[in-house]
């Protein structure tokens, strides 16, 4: 509202999301890779193993020219979607985290010179010399960690900042521990994945048996590790337990992938402690694509957590503040409060003109229209007055959207706006009654309930015939204010029935797994 | 149309803006001297690359020896690079922000590029790597250091866009409304084109000075440092003494209100404006002497002066900026509550920090005279 939105086709979370994963993949094994480069020097210097250390000194080409690059310019990239993006929550969190950010500076400052001397220190210094500026890289790069760790997790859990707006409170914030627990071991685990790959290129035969078994003991004891501090994680995270019933509905397959993947990340770390003579770049290559759907998925569970807000109980993901703005936009709707509105538009007279404009300043920061997040889909099945219908209740629904607090002018724009650009009402529907039935309860029902789990609707539908059934969907907008009345056509409403049927244990078609 | 301008986050500031802008403008320094280095660099690896006549010449030994600083330089731009970013977001960024949404492609496309050109980088300084079977330079390997360059050139046209951008709100409306995809590069901007070639002139001129600074350092060859020295002043003489001509230009396509600033309006604008034209001037006159002298001069006073120079260039920015945003802005209204525990933290671990990576590289000194 105060800002204007980036209208991206792909999505502004789908840039952030690749620029993210692949920043956090890379920027963790710049710090558990540091600890690596530094341990295994001194052990190969204390064997006087001239093998193993000319292999540390090759793979610590690989790893300068992949973190110092490709690490520090994700890093820089993130901070420029996040402007793009989720300008006020940038802003918020630098007004609050000023200092934070440029302590972690301060530390990567360090950690960047430490690189490049640690590097061009290989024939230049002494031993004790250049393994102490090893460890100051470790030292530092961890620091770093440290520091990022408590506004990343700050956004996720703020804690007692919310109160009282204290740096440290919401610094050192329930979630800060288990998170920096996770993030160390994922370091550890990610030094071995990446030097899993690089000597699986060594030549000599023992020498490579020998380091990739050093290298799988540290991918195995990162992972296990990691994964136990999730339990911990997870007691404090806000509304876990709600969240996996499906509560946000994209959560229960993303916390799945990374249960499986952690899995697979395990036990394909075992060939090369078994087998390490058998142990080739392709297979490396598998366990760090399987490593970076984990870690993509890790940080997707942090963000959908989130959600509906892009910091937990101040600002939603719309730029929203709880509060006084909230309050300002209940009064007096939307279109007042939404400086990006084209003037010519701003009186209403052309309905779909001010909805193009309250779209884009309210929905397209998590939607695009056929991609990520896609409404047509949606609205193919919808007509105008439904989507009116449906906008009041928004901040009901399982997806944990914002609030929406548009007057009736501003719904009747934007449904304006969303009934000329697919809400026709006129999609396909399948020809499979199971599978039909199943649509037109995720286009209804299913926005708000799960048949078993979250607001499971199942058990209180239990026994009802068809008919107590009809009459319950002509009576929804009487069982509470938060129920929209359901308004479908003839052939949707029969479609609908038959899935409730099926749940009710009184129909003909068996029920669809709902979504 | 009325321009639209974001309220600034309510959350008060944790620390006074004059020390916020002060730490804005001492990092901002370091990250122009690196970036100019770095741009420098790269335009007069190119350079030599294309006057050199052998591989034994002075031209092919500085293109060899300058492509091997090239990484540390781009390592030094983007890690002081931050911290400005970080310092002017916390003055300006509801301004900032905006222009960047407005830009929003070409400047995310920034990222891409620093990559390409990092890379480059690097692949330009290795020494065995990008040849072919002969041993001579392959494909890759010679456009190298001109894609550096390229790439180098074109971020600093995003940055210019983007931070023009940021000062003209009345702008801003029409940019945005009209393309929400955010392809509103600022071409109509009057000061662009003059402030893009002012930073590229400045960073090709500071590129020569740090040349003659590190020829100096090439004892164990007269011959070659006083190659080094001549070559370095005589690039950064003409780039200089061409963006003296390039600054009035700038200067007078600046809005006149803020030019006027620093023809009177602002008794301390005005003052700094005239010391940055007399430094100008100082500095084409050392670089002449240092050319012409029969003896080798000690670059010590051109790079102290070039130094003070882009500061005062710094500083003159900010008198830009804060004359185009004076209808809507100033840093010094904003609520603070100091976060004193913080900033001394921050202090202390600065100094200490310096004082840690001085040291590694004295430690990397010493090991390569040794």
């Amino acid at each position: 509202m105060n800002y204007p939105v980036w209208q991206l086709d792909i999505g502004g979370g789908v840039l952030m999301a690749v620029v993210s994963v692949l920043h956090v993949f890379v920027s963790h094994f710049a710090i558990g890779g540091g600890l690596w480069l530094v341990v295994t020097e001194a052990r190969a210097r204390a064997r006087g193993d001239v093998g193993m250390l000319d292999f540390v000194r090759r793979h610590s080409r690989f790893f300068i020219l992949l973190t110092l690059v490709f690490g520090a310019i994700t890093g820089v990239g993130i901070w420029f979607v996040a402007g793009l993006i989720s300008p006020a929550a940038i802003n918020t969190l630098i007004r609050t985290f000023l200092w934070g950010w440029a302590i972690e500076w301060v530390f990567f400052v360090i950690e960047i010179a430490a690189a490049l001397v640690y590097w061009y220190g290989w024939d230049r210094l002494s031993a004790r010399a250049h393994l102490a500026v090893g460890w100051i890289y470790f030292g530092a790069a961890f620091m770093s960690l440290a520091v990022i760790n408590g506004i990343v997790t700050f956004m996720l859990t703020p804690g007692g900042w919310l109160e009282n707006r204290e740096f440290w409170t919401g610094f050192f914030n329930p979630t800060y521990w288990p998170s920096l627990a996770i993030r160390g071991c994922a370091a550890v685990a990610l030094a071995g994945l990446f030097t899993l790959l690089t000597a699986a290129f060594l030549d000599d035969a023992p020498l490579r048996r020998r380091m990739v078994r050093h290298n799988a003991l540290w991918v195995l004891a990162g992972t296990v590790l990691a994964a136990g501090a999730s339990y911990w994680y997870r007691s404090a995270f806000p509304g876990w337990d709600e969240a996996l019933l499906g509560a946000i509905p994209v959560l229960p397959t993303v916390a799945s992938v990374l249960r499986w993947t952690t899995a697979a990340v395990i036990a394909l770390a075992l060939w090369p402690l078994i087998a390490p003579g058998r142990w080739h770049a392709g297979s490396a290559l598998v366990l760090l694509a399987i490593a970076l759907a984990a870690f993509g998925a890790g940080e997707w569970v942090r963000e959908a957590g989130r959600k509906p807000y892009v910091i937990h109980g101040y600002l939603y993901s719309n730029g929203v503040r709880i509060g006084s703005q909230e309050a300002a936009l209940a009064a007096d709707g939307v279109a007042r409060h939404t400086k990006w509105i084209h003037p010519a538009r701003r009186d209403g007279a052309e309905p779909a003109a001010l909805g193009s404009d309250l779209y884009r300043a309210w929905c397209a920061q998590c939607h695009t229209m056929d991609r990520y997040n896609g409404l047509r889909p949606f609205l193919a099945y919808r007509n105008a007055v439904e989507i009116a219908d449906l906008l009041p209740h928004l901040g009901d629904m399982r997806a944990l959207m914002p609030p929406w607090h548009g007057d009736r002018r501003d719904d009747a724009a934007l449904s304006a706006y969303l009934a000329a650009e697919g809400a026709t009402c006129d999609a396909a529907w399948p020809e499979d009654p199971v599978r039909a039935g199943g649509l037109a309860w995720d286009l209804s029902c299913g926005l708000c309930h799960t048949a078993d789990r979250f607001r499971p609707l199942r058990e209180s539908l239990a026994g009802m015939e068809r008919e107590e059934l009809s009459e319950m969907l002509d009576a929804l907008d009487d069982y509470s204010d938060r129920m929209p009345a359901y308004t479908a056509g003839d052939a949707e409403r029969r479609r609908l029935l038959d899935h409730l049927q099926g749940l009710a244990g009184t129909g003909a078609t068996a029920e669809r797994s709902t979504r | 149309m009325n321009p639209i301008v974001p309220s600034p986050d309510p959350l008060p500031l944790p620390a006074p803006a004059p020390l916020i802008a002060l730490l804005l403008h001492l990092t901002l320094l370091v990250h122009f001297l690196f970036m100019n280095g770095l741009l420098g660099g790269a335009a007069l690896i190119v350079l030599s690359r294309w006057r050199s006549r052998g591989p034994g010449d002075h031209h092919a030994r500085l293109a060899r020896e300058v492509s091997r600083l090239l990484p540390t330089l781009f390592a030094g731009t983007v890690t002081f690079g931050v911290a400005p970013l970080l310092f002017m977001q916390a003055l300006y960024g509801h301004f900032f922000y905006t222009s960047s949404i407005a830009i929003a492609r070409p400047w995310f496309a920034v990222i891409p590029l620093l990559l390409l050109a990092y890379y480059g980088a690097y692949l330009n300084a290795m020494r065995g790597a990008g040849r072919d079977r002969g041993g001579r330079p392959g494909l890759a390997r010679t456009l190298a250091a001109p894609a550096v360059l390229l790439l180098t050139a074109a971020i600093a046209f995003i940055y210019t866009n983007n931070l023009s951008l940021m000062l003209r709100p009345d702008r801003w409306t029409t940019a945005i409304l009209a393309d929400p995809g955010g392809g509103g590069w600022n071409l109509g901007e009057p000061t662009l084109w003059p402030r893009y070639l002012h930073m590229i002139l400045g960073a090709i001129a500071v590129g020569g000075m740090l040349l003659a600074v590190w020829g100096r350092s090439r004892r164990d060859d007269p011959d070659f440092a006083d190659f080094a020295r001549r070559h370095g002043t005589a690039v950064f003489g003409w780039a200089t003494a061409a963006n003296v001509m390039v600054g009035l230009w700038l200067l007078f396509a600046l809005k006149r209100e803020v030019m006027l600033l620093m023809m009177g309006g602002s008794r301390p604008a005005t003052i700094l404006f005239g010391i940055g034209f007399l430094l100008a001037l100082a500095v084409i006159a050392e670089a002449i002497r240092m050319r012409m002298s029969p003896k080798p001069r000690s670059p010590v006073l051109l790079a102290s002066l070039t130094v003070i120079l882009t500061a005062a260039m710094v500083m003159l920015r900010d008198v830009v900026r804060g004359g185009y945003l004076a209808p809507w802005h100033r840093p010094e209204a904003f609520a603070v509550r100091p976060q004193t525990l913080n900033m001394a933290l921050f202090a202390l671990l600065l100094i200490a920090g310096l004082a840690l990576v001085i040291r590694m590289i004295l430690a990397l000194a010493r090991g390569r005279s040794a």
